[in-house]
Formats: C-alpha cells, structure tokens, sequence
C-alpha cells in the first residue's frame, strides 16, 4: 500500500514552444558567443505543452527501538526486493588520523569471513541464490553501506546471510593478507588510469587534508592495517543508532518490518554521538597542477573549486547553475567544445555536496594541443555566467528539462526511494520531493548571477591536467606557475 | 543465422495491456506483451504497453554494424552514429538532443559490430516530438562537409579516449585482429582514424541510402502509450518514408582454427602485464553457445567461481579473471582476460587458467554451480525488466538478430535446460590450445623520446 500524493510536475507549463526560435549560427559571431553555441535550431518539431500530472509515491517509515529508522517503498511489479542498510559513522569521514582508508578495508574485509561462514561459503551461498549481498565504505562519506539484492523468494535467506556478515564478521588475518595482495594490484591498475590520476589530484587540491580528499587508500595505509584496526573500527562504527533500512520491492511495510526487527533488533544501540561533520578549509588562490603521464595521447583535465554544502538553501541555484554550464550534451560546456570545436567526445560539469562543503567541477578529455584553449574555453564559459545574465529561452529550458526529467524517475522506485533517503540524511523537509518541481520553477537569473559570483569565485577555480609533460607542460604555463606531480603522486616540480 | 521462431509470422499480434507482474506468483517472471506490425515499407513497428509511470521508451535498431564496413572504410558505422545528431531536413545540427533533454528526456545511441541503435526515454506527452525527430532523420539526413569534420574530430577524440590513451586499449583490438580471419569481426568497431578521416560526403551518403532503410529497421515503443493511438502515429510520421532495395549479405564465414595463435605487446601506458585468450564458438542463441554460457559463469562469476577461488585467492596470480563471450549474431568468441599480479609471472597466470578449464573438461561439475547459472539467468532477465528502456532496446535488437522479439520472454529459460555433460562437452569441443588466441601485454617503461608511435599514422 502505497502512501500517494499527487504532484503536479509544471514542466510543461504552456511557457514556451508557441514561438518558434529564430536560427543560431553554428558560428559564434564577434564579441559573445551565442548560448547556442554549436547547435542550431529550426524549431519545426512538435513539443507538446501539455500539463503533465503525476503522483509521487512516497515510502512508509517507522523507527526502531534501537535507533534504526525503516523506510519501505512497495513495489509488487517485479518479484524483486532491494535492501539498502546505511551505517552512519561507519564511512571514511571517520578514519583515524593515522590510518585513512581503514573504514573502507573494513568494510570489504566483511565480506572475508563471519564466525560461522567462511569467505568461501558466503560467496557461494548468495552466488547460487543469485542474490548480491555487499559491504562497502567510500574513503570519504559519512556512512558504510550494506545492500542486499535478491528475488523476493531468497529474501530471507540473503538477509539472514546479510546480518550475519554485518554483526558477526571475523576478519580472518590470511584474507587479511590476500586481501591486501588484490589491493596492490588494483592500486596499480588504477594508477595507469588519466581518469583517475586526473580526480585523484584533483581531490588532494580542493580539499587538502579534509577527509574529502581521499579517493583510495595509499600503499602505505593498506601494509600497515592490522586485523586489530578493523576489529577496533567495526565495534566503534557499526552501531544502529543513525543507521537507515530502506527496502523497495515485492514486499509489504508489515512484512518488512517484521524482518528487520526478527534479524536486527538484537544489535544493540551504543548511545554514542557522531562529532560534527567539518567544512574542509577554505580553498586559496587559482593554480595549475599537472600530473605528467608520459606517451598520453589526450589532456584530461579537470577545472573546478569548492562549491556548496548539501543543506544550503543556495543548493538548488547551484544545481542548475551548474546545469547550465556543463549539465548532459545541452551543457554549454558540450556545445562549445564538442558541438562547435569537435575537440573532445565530451565535456560536461557536476556538483557534488555533502553535509560538508563539496566541489563543483568541469572535466573532459581532449587532444594535447588543443589544451590551452580549452582552459580557456571553460574558464570563459564559467566566467560567462558571472558576467551575463542567462538568456530566458536558455534558462527556461533547463529549468524545464530538470523538471520534466524528474517525472523519469517515477519509473525507478529505487530512484524514488534514493531521493528520500538523502531528504531523511540531510534532514530536508518533509514534502522536499513534492515541492522539487514549483521550486525550480520558480528559480531567476537574477539568484544564477550572484550564485555564479559567490560559489565559483575567478580566483578560486583550480586547474589539474594529466597528460605528456613534454607536450602540454609550456601551454599550461600561460595560466600561472605549474606544479607538476608524476603518476605515483610525487611532486617533481613547484612549491 | 536459422532460428526457430516461435511461431511463424508474427506480423500483427495479440493487443493487450501489460501490466507487468501484478496477478503473478513470486517465482514466475511477468511476460511482456507486446504487438507486432509490418508497415508498407518494411519498417517493423513493435510497441508494448506499460502504465506503470508516464513515461515511455523508443528504440530504433537498424540492421547495420561495423560488420557491414568494408576495407579502408573501417569505423564508418560509428561515425554515421555521430552523423545522425547533425540534423536532418526539418531539425538542425544539434537540435534532436537539445529537444529531448530540454523536454526531460534522455537518449543516445551506440554501434557494435552487429548492429546501430538509438534510443529515447521521454514523459509520456512527447510521443509526437520523438517520432516526429527518428522519422526526419530516417527520411532525409542533412549530410554535409562541415559536420562531418567536426564529428570526425570528436570520434577521433573518442578513439583516444577508449583506445588509444588507455592502458590495454591495443590489445582489445590486437585480439580480434588475431583471431579472426574474416574482416567483417576482424577489424574494431571504431576503426582506424586514418580511414575517418579518408570519408566523403559522399561515402556517407551512399551508406545512408542503403542502411538507413525503413525495410532495414526494427522500431520498438515501450511505455505508457495505447497500442492503437501509437501504432497510428507511427504510421503518420514513417510509413510514407520511401523502401530500399535490401542491403547486401554479409559473408560471415570464419575459416576453423588449426593452431594457437600468439602475440606479445609492449604497452607503455600499462603498470601490470595482462593476458588475454580467446576461443573461437559458434553464434550466439544455438545450444553450445547456451553451454558456453553457463560455462563462463562457472568459470568466472563471482567470488565463488573456479577462477576466483582458485587463481584470484588461492595462488594470488591475478587479482581479477574474467571470462564470457558477448552477445554475436555470426561466429563468436569466448574470452578470457587477467592481469598479472606485480610480482607474478605471466606464465604462471597462464598456466592456472589453463588448469581451471582442463579441471572442467574431466573433473566433476557441481550442481550449484549449474543452479547458480540458471538462477542467475533468471534474476537478470527480471531484473531488466524494470527499465522500459532496457525492453525496447531488445524488443527491437532480438527482431534484427533472429526475427524474433518473443524471445525476451523466453530466451533466459534456454539456460535451464543446460547439464553439467553439456558444460563439459562444449568446453571439451571449443577451449582447446588449437582454438585459440592468445595476446600477452607487456608494460613497457615509458621511453625518454618516443615520436609519436601511438598514433595510428600519426599526422
């Protein structure tokens, strides 16, 4: 039984559409390119204007007398159930100083071993079911997360087996160290990767010795993690008391509670209060970081600053700010570079905030030599929404298109359920989702402008390429001093 | 490609709604319904409905894939991809993709070897728009000089980007390149850049006219749409979009295999050596190819498979082994592919792979293994049925490949028939050192002056 309620999505307010467009230029004219850059329009395609009304469904929650609080959103379309447990306090947010990257090894370690289950039996045990139960911490979020998927059939089985792998791990020391072996190798693997070296870079630069900086845990961290610390981590971290059950699927509130009380009523609440999460420190002045790849045959490069927490009244603006510049192929930063200048496959921004201040950041991957321009390129773009108000066909549409493309999600309950999971996280109001629609709607240019001015500061945006030293090093110099890392993340050259 | 269709012509089906699940037992997977129609000029029109969100999905599968290229156009196919966002008679360069996101859609489309597709997931009120935008880009492409440079500089970047700035990147291509002796699977499916790059207007033109056919295309709407009302719209927008003459036939013998072939590679954008074996098998949908799939998912699924229990954890040679073959409407492959530990010999990699599918062919094979590929087979199928993306995708893909859209609801089912015997007898007939081809990677230390040897004929 599903708790309705009906929502009205106004994408489609008969706004537009009546007026067909005059024609843009591929070529951008003298002075201000156009916002269209790269397309051009002919306006012959019908656009229904129709209102289309919707309804939101919405989970049942309760809380548990150990701090758990249950969310179930019924979906009897497919014999499926869906099982997301978040451990608030268990994510790498809350390493020891002295051991980044452990909640994460504990985490996956789970999965190696309980006291009545080897590693063996419990891969076998889901595989066969075919069930996917799995434990992993981001070296950066505030929460671990346990998840279980499964047809409705083994639901019972794949949870028994899913508590058993959350209360009852014994991180065996030989997986311990087999486990690290893997992790080497991995390591390694990823450092062959210009994505990767490229985010990882630019993590360590926007967020210094914040926990935000932390994409994967070093060699160094991983030699020296003893089963101990992940006894140690398990015991103080995995506790009920923050902890959120989301379930989605073929199954009812009743039934559902029931099973989460029978398998986790027993884990015992510890009464301890999480220390407030912390802002990183303020970003400084602009610079350039290149980390030199020998033999790349492309730039990735990623331009991008400290932006906004999760929870800021400014994040919606922000979000559509960011929409404009680099959000999917109708992006500005898509038409200019890939659109107009065919130099990339893509280009595109994105925004990611957390209860603590996150990052906005513009990425693509493009041909060495054209890597000055598109510094230039993107930095203008940015510059662009400072210093000009955004078009009104332009700034409806997007506003339209994030409106309109929320109604997709309506097919996803997982989606659904995903949207409410972040409101019970960041404690955003109750009717959060129902109002997402008018409150879009109802956002000007003139909140975009002083939103560009504030969150992307000129002088603030950082600029990290991976590429060949040899040659992309003297272009990046234009732009100011350059500290240049190698692929193992040792600074060769700069401060 | 004989397939048993499941029964005859199937031209115009059963009208029902769908309503996926809602009266059936946990265990029984939903069937999809869906119809099935011919119009005038071949173009094929399956739509299905579903109401459970207002939203609804379109697939358009035409019936050409880099295995219609020939020598010196390699990459062709892909590269019309691209060409299909650059406008048409009564769209502009761009437009399509502005329109379908500004009115909250999504879409893309994507090339293999056997086919092309595009695809588009929209609110349920922009039926009109979506066939409107596939029809005039169906009916008369703007084909001109200007976009085909630009899109054959952004191919060009996606070719770096997926090939040739990745470690390994060669070696996906070096495999195939080895393996096959037949050009039509032999070359990859974003060719070389130096062919891109040799393409007219003209070219493309040509391959517009014979591919881009309404007769060579499979359209598939899923969603929240009425049978009759979208059948009719469809008829409005396609039906008067003129047929072609049908393409020419693709030769997709490949000669047998008679002895391994082998290769070695030195890659400088590598850190760990990786092998990668491939074994020549027949086309998908046939009995063996069933085998050969539970084969692969005993072999390497999960971290309860015989290559992660055994090489992965056990000997610690590699930290990750993967093994399948994909789906093939002609002569597939069945690969295997490992990186090698730092530490860890590539001979000793090579020799625990072979161990494993030799152990296969003679040990015994247990019955959770072969529960676990079935029930795995099953989960997937229910699982894609969540998306209405996902089913039109197939809808019209299955039509294309075998004539046969029903197989969506049928073809997880194959795998349940599959016995341990039949596990080993396909393992015994096609993983043999005769059959394959084996590409061994070296990571090579980045040379101080290294002119420009990674680009294909560099400029």
């Amino acid at each position: 039984m599903l708790t309705r309620r009906t929502l009205t999505i106004v994408a489609m307010l008969a706004l537009l559409c009546a007026a067909p467009l005059a024609q843009v230029a591929t070529q951008s004219a003298a002075g201000q390119a156009p916002s269209t850059k790269g397309v051009v329009v002919k306006g012959n395609a019908p656009v229904s204007s129709e209102t289309l009304k919707v309804k939101l469904p919405r989970p049942q929650e309760a809380d548990l007398p150990n701090g758990i609080h249950l969310m179930v959103l019924e979906d009897h379309r497919l014999p499926q159930i869906n099982m997301q447990l978040q451990i608030r306090g268990a994510g790498g947010y809350y390493d020891p100083a002295d051991l980044p990257g452990v909640a994460g090894v504990t985490a996956s370690m789970m999965m190696e071993g309980t006291t009545t289950r080897n590693t063996r039996q419990i891969a076998q045990e889901q595989e066969t079911m075919a069930s996917t139960v799995s434990v992993g911490a981001s070296l950066s979020s505030e929460s671990a997360a346990l998840t279980v998927f499964s047809l409705a059939d083994n639901f019972d089985k794949s949870l028994d087996l899913a508590a058993d792998i959350l209360l009852n791990p014994a991180f065996p020391e030989e997986e311990l160290a087999r486990y690290k072996t893997r992790q080497r190798a991995g390591l390694a693997q990823l450092r062959s990767n210009p994505s990767f070296l490229a985010q990882e870079r630019f993590a360590r630069v926007v967020y210094g010795d914040h926990p935000g900086s932390r994409v994967m845990p070093s060699l160094d961290v991983i030699d020296r993690t003893t089963r101990e610390a992940l006894v140690a981590f398990h015991k103080a971290h995995y506790v009920p008391d923050q902890a959120i059950v989301a379930l989605v699927g073929d199954i009812s509130f009743a039934e559902a509670r029931k099973k989460i009380e029978a398998k986790f009523g027993g884990w015992k609440k510890a009464g301890v209060t999480l220390p407030a999460v912390q802002d990183p420190p303020p970003i400084g002045p602009s610079k350039i970081y290149l980390v030199d790849r020998p033999n790349s045959v492309q730039t990735s490069l990623i331009v991008g600053t400290q932006a906004i927490n999760r929870t800021s009244p400014d994040y919606d603006v922000v979000s559509l700010l960011n929409s404009i510049i680099g959000g999917g192929p109708t992006g500005r930063l898509f038409l200019n570079l890939r659109e107009d200048k065919g130099w990339t496959y893509g280009a595109y921004s994105n925004l990611s905030a957390a209860r603590y201040r996150g990052v906005w950041m513009a990425s693509t991957e493009i041909r060495g030599d054209v890597t000055e321009g598109a510094v230039r390129e993107i930095l203008n773009e940015v510059d662009r929404t400072r210093a000009e108000r955004i078009p009104d066909k332009e700034f409806l549409d997007k506003k339209r298109s994030l409106v309109a493309n929320f109604a997709l999600s309506l097919e996803s309950p997982a989606a659904i359920m995903g949207n409410y999971i972040t409101s019970r996280i960041y404690n955003l109001p109750a009717d959060y989702w129902d109002k997402y629609p008018e409150r879009v709607m109802a956002i000007t240019q003139d909140q975009v402008q002083p939103a560009a001015k504030k969150y992307l500061e000129a002088g603030r945006l950082q600029i990290v390429a991976v590429g060949d030293a040899k040659k992309i090093g003297e272009l990046l110099k234009k732009f100011g001093t350059v500290e240049v890392y190698d692929t193992e993340g040792k600074i060769k050259i700069g401060s | 490609m004989k397939r048993p269709l499941i029964r005859g012509a199937l031209w115009v089906a059963c009208i029902a709604a769908l309503v996926l699940g809602a009266t059936l037992g946990a265990a029984t997977p939903p069937k999809v319904q869906f119809t099935d129609t011919r119009l005038k000029n071949g173009l094929r029109a399956i739509i299905s409905e579903d109401h459970t969100a207002p939203v609804f999905s379109i697939a358009i599968t035409y019936n050409v894939g880099s295995r219609n290229e020939r020598q010196g156009r390699t990459g062709f196919a892909h590269l019309f991809e691209h060409m299909m966002f650059k406008g048409s008679e009564n769209v502009g360069s761009g437009e399509h993709f502005l329109l379908i996101y500004n009115n909250g859609g999504d879409m893309n489309g994507s090339t293999s070897k056997d086919r092309t597709n595009y695809f588009e997931r929209l609110p349920a009120n922009q039926l009109d728009l979506v066939l409107f935008l596939e029809s005039d880009r169906m009916r008369a492409l703007d084909i001109n000089k200007t976009n085909l440079d630009n899109q054959i500089g952004t191919v060009s970047e996606e070719r770096k980007q997926g090939v040739d700035n990745q470690a390994y990147g060669k070696t996906m291509e070096a495999i195939d390149e080895l393996a096959y002796k037949n050009f039509a699977y032999r070359h990859s499916v974003i060719g070389s850049l130096d062919d891109l790059r040799a393409a007219t207007v003209e070219d493309v033109a040509q391959f517009f006219k014979t591919y881009y056919a309404p007769n060579n295309a499979v359209l598939a709407i899923v969603g929240d749409v009425k049978t009759a009302d979208c059948l009719a719209r469809v008829r409005k927008y396609f039906e008067s979009i003129p047929q072609q003459p049908a393409p020419p036939d693709v030769d997709m013998n490949e000669p047998a295999q008679t002895g391994e072939r082998r290769q070695t590679i030195d890659d400088p954008l590598a850190r760990l050596a990786r092998i990668d074996i491939v074994y020549h098998i027949p086309q998908s949908l046939t009995p063996d190819a069933d085998a050969l799939s539970v084969l692969s998912t005993v072999l390497s699924s999960g971290r309860s498979s015989r290559f992660y229990e055994n090489v992965v954890r056990q000997k610690q040679l590699s930290s990750n082994v993967g093994a399948g073959a994909g789906e093939s409407r002609g002569p597939g492959l069945f690969r295997v592919a490992a990186l090698v530990n730092p530490g860890k010999s590539v001979a000793d990699l090579e020799k625990a792979i072979y161990e494993e599918i030799e152990r296969v062919k003679t040990g015994p094979i247990e019955s959770w293994e072969i529960d676990k590929a079935r029930n795995t087979a099953q989960r997937n199928f229910i699982t894609s049925l969540g998306s209405s993306l996902n089913r039109a995708v197939m809808l019209s893909q299955l039509a294309v490949f075998y004539n046969d859209p029903g197989l969506l609801n049928t073809r997880w089912q194959r795998l349940s028939a599959i016995t341990a015997a039949d596990v080993q007898r396909v393992a015994r007939q096609y993983l043999t050192p005769e059959n394959r081809t084996v590409v061994i990677t070296n990571p090579k230390p980045a040379a101080p002056t290294t002119p420009a040897d990674h680009e294909k004929g560099g400029r």
